[in-house]
């Protein structure tokens, strides 16, 4: 009996790992998705900066001549 | 493991990190001395002189190419990593207790002590990284006094526009980096003083450590907290071993408390947890009082810790340390 309880009580344990990992593994990857998109948004936004700022520049060098 | 001694510093450890390659080593100290080492050796590369204090933190920036530092001196230092000279200095009219980069490099965020009369501050800086690093602005782009509970330590989490504190209450908190609003808190995170918070890899959740004896992982964006690990010391430093699902602590009763056995032994240990099992794996002996710092090398193969005794050790980790699979072959994301 005390054999049988013990298997209980590990399997028990093994399943309540296993949801741990679990949902661990799924906030990350939740999470790295929101991580991903706030770095494309913010890369977007400085790519267009440096082209404004590109663009000025060369406004400004047409000018000068 | 390899514990390689690092003797280098007269007095205790404040705060020591490796650079983003993880080939250095930087420890900074009450004696008033930064130092960096090659991580695999332990051969020390160089010395940062100028402080007149306690320095009491460091950051690196992700190219190792410039190097901040806050001191006791109530003195902010920008050094040249390579060629250890002191490239800027901003004055305050209390120490600096903590620093730290934003991921692009940009930006320093600092924490000034409340003293005489003297509201605590939280600033950041924009750091002009245009020539050799000498022209930066004395003025902050913003800066703000948090109400309420000290700001204890700091950081830039991957939401633009929020720093994230810890506080001396046991708050955690994140505010608005040009407001200075609190826009969001965790009154609770801790029963007692925040004493370190480390981000993870994509800075999308930390670690802290608090005096309350346990350490927690918090999700940056919510401040909910995820993880605990409860000891039974008071707790000065935690961090997270990246590609390990493991989380390192460290800490220890002050030496006034401690009986003069475990300080002749060298009983004062790093401690090991799962991290989402929330359960303790091992301990590494070693130091002669408290641990200060911890700091786990960015690909995780080594870790070091800093003491109150003035050491710092380095740990490699042997092929066993990765092999080791106590929980079975769940992968388990970083």
């Amino acid at each position: 009996a005390d054999a049988a309880e013990e298997t209980t009580v590990s399997a028990e344990l093994v399943a309540q790992r296993k949801r741990a990992v679990d949902e661990w593994n799924a906030w990350r990857v939740r999470v790295g998705e929101e991580v991903e998109e706030v770095r494309r948004a913010r890369g977007e936004l400085v790519a267009r900066i440096q082209e404004e700022t590109e663009k000025e520049q060369e406004q400004d060098k047409e000018e000068i001549e | 493991m390899r514990p390689i001694l690092l003797q280098g510093h007269e007095r205790s450890l404040t705060q020591i990190k490796f650079n983003q390659e993880g080939d250095l080593l930087f420890s900074c100290s009450k004696d008033h001395i930064i130092n960096v080492w090659f991580s695999h050796n332990g051969e020390r590369l160089g010395t940062y002189n100028g402080h007149n204090g306690t320095v009491w933190t460091i950051d690196m920036d992700s190219k190792s190419f410039f190097l901040v530092s806050g001191s006791a001196d109530n003195e902010m230092r920008l050094w040249s990593v390579q060629t250890g000279k002191c490239l800027f200095v901003w004055e305050f009219p209390t120490a600096v207790k903590r620093v730290a980069f934003s991921d692009d490099d940009k930006q320093v965020v600092c924490i000034t002590e409340q003293r005489m009369g003297h509201q605590g501050a939280i600033r950041i800086f924009d750091i002009n990284r245009d020539g050799d690093g000498t022209q930066q602005s004395l003025e902050p782009t913003s800066m703000f006094h948090p109400v309420g509970s000290k700001a204890t330590v700091c950081a830039f989490p991957y939401m633009p526009g929020l720093i994230l504190t810890g506080h001396e209450s046991g708050k955690v908190a994140l505010f608005d980096a040009q407001t200075g609003e609190e826009v969001l808190s965790n009154e609770r995170a801790h029963m007692d003083v925040v004493t370190d918070l480390q981000l993870s890899p994509d800075r999308s959740y930390f670690i802290t450590s608090s005096k309350d004896k346990t350490a927690r992982i918090h999700d940056a964006k919510t401040l909910t907290v995820l993880k605990t690990f409860s000891t039974e010391t008071p707790l000065n430093s935690a961090a997270l071993a990246p590609n390990m699902p493991y989380v390192l602590l460290g800490g220890g009763q002050e030496a006034m408390s401690v009986t003069t056995t475990s300080l002749r032994q060298g009983k004062f240990e790093a401690r090991f947890w799962h991290r989402v099992f929330e359960e303790e794996v091992g301990r590494v002996k070693g130091h002669f009082g408290p641990l200060n710092t911890i700091a786990v090398h960015p690909a995780g193969t080594a870790y070091a810790s800093g003491g109150e005794d003035g050491f710092v050790r380095v740990h490699h980790f042997d092929e066993s340390y990765f092999k080791t699979r106590p929980y079975g072959e769940t992968e388990i994301l970083n």
